[in-house]
């Protein structure tokens, strides 16, 4: 399989932007890796040749490295090519400027990931606004030190309560167990 | 006063012949109603029919796993509808969570937040189990066995108790005054679980593939 287009993409980028890791990854698919601040220009850049559908932006947290990375999709439809543009900002207090001026469908995806990421975006004036969480004032969730399973069973076990629930005789009916 | 029964008789034997069926559809369960409801397994023989709004409805179907701001709509939908009114929780997450049993916003039980009258187990229940608990409620509400709006209004204290410690009652509850006293009870109690809830997770991925698995 030739991987001519691909190919041509990473050196569009390698063109005019000198520090950025672009590597093929398979066919139809190209990896980007930049810094924080060179984010913007390169989605710019991109969008003027061509790579006019922005798919999504996703989040990854490496605990470990203390660091969140966040993946930028695009996708061209004359190229057929799918552009992942990798970044890594700092976990705690990390920010990024926002895409919102570039793609409007961006400020949706920047404030999923400011309400389950705790990832600040700059210049997104509806990230304070509630979003998918209804009234949650915990960490943010999809964080690897949030323990889901220590939530649910603090709130949503309550053992006692169901043994409060069979003293006052309230448990469902279960005369309809078959003998 | 003499303690409030359910109707039975030839009273329950109407009522059980026509209910009006709310059906909440959250989760997957969704998907076994149309079967159901059309041709193929029929429920309008037994006189259920879908209705709109819980203001007209009968019997509030869950059909699936509850997040705690589904519950809030559920709670809100079950308060409005008419006395006398039945409740069927439908699939295993109603029951005891399901596969979403370490979810931080899902709950596990529905029978602690309101009064559940019959359960369907099952990962997805067929319709034949639906028709199944529809004939068992009919029969069951003839001989006066089901009283969910009765056991709700006498031990309102105890789900009120449970509706708020895992959501804000005071916006999604008809009785604001009880509902703003309750709220302000299990403030204490909500804090300290919400301390032990959220103490950081050491995270720590396994630094070796185990064996037998694909490297």
């Amino acid at each position: 399989m030739s991987l001519e287009k691909e190919q041509k993409v990473v050196e569009l980028v390698k063109a005019s932007f000198e520090d950025a890791e672009a590597e093929v990854q398979r066919e139809r698919r190209v990896k980007v890796r930049v810094k924080p601040n060179r984010v913007f220009p390169l989605v710019a850049y991109l969008k003027g040749h061509g790579f006019n559908h922005f798919v999504a932006i996703s989040a990854v947290d490496w605990i470990k490295d203390g660091e969140i990375e966040l993946v930028y999709h695009l996708w061209s439809y004359s190229e057929k090519v799918h552009v992942m543009i990798k970044t890594r900002i700092p976990r705690d207090n990390g920010s990024m400027p926002t895409l919102k001026p570039l793609f409007n469908q961006a400020e949706t995806y920047e404030r999923d990931i400011h309400e389950f990421f705790g990832v600040y975006f700059e210049g997104n004036e509806k990230l304070d606004r509630e979003f998918i969480l209804e009234d949650w004032d915990g960490p943010p969730p999809m964080r690897k030190d949030f323990d889901t399973r220590l939530f649910s069973a603090e709130f949503y076990d309550q053992e006692d309560l169901e043994s409060e629930a069979l003293r006052l005789k309230i448990q469902p009916y279960k005369g309809h167990l078959r003998k | 006063m003499a303690k409030e029964k359910a109707p039975k008789g030839i009273k329950g034997w109407a009522q059980g012949r026509s209910l009006w069926m709310l059906h909440f559809c959250t989760g997957c369960g969704a998907i076994e109603m149309p079967p159901t409801m059309t041709s193929r397994y029929d429920m309008e023989r037994f006189g259920i029919t879908p209705m709109a709004t819980p203001r007209q409805a009968d019997l509030l179907l869950i059909t699936g796993y509850l997040t705690v701001k589904t519950l809030k709509r559920v709670v809100r939908s079950y308060e409005q509808m008419p006395d006398p009114k039945y409740v069927i929780g439908f699939g295993s997450c109603t029951v005891n969570g399901g596969m979403y049993w370490d979810s931080y916003n899902t709950i596990k039980r529905l029978d602690l937040y309101i009064p559940v009258d019959l359960y369907i187990a099952g990962c997805m229940p067929r319709p034949e189990a639906i028709i199944d608990s529809f004939t068992e409620l009919i029969k069951g509400i003839k001989e006066g066995r089901f009283d969910g709006w009765i056991r709700y209004r006498e031990n309102i204290e105890f789900y009120k108790r449970n509706q708020a410690m895992v959501m804000d009652i005071r916006k999604w509850s008809l009785d604001t005054e009880l509902a703003e006293r309750i709220w302000n009870e299990v403030q204490e109690e909500r804090k300290k679980r919400f301390e032990r809830a959220t103490v950081p997770h050491v995270y720590e991925l396994a630094e070796r593939i185990p064996e037998g698995l694909p490297k």
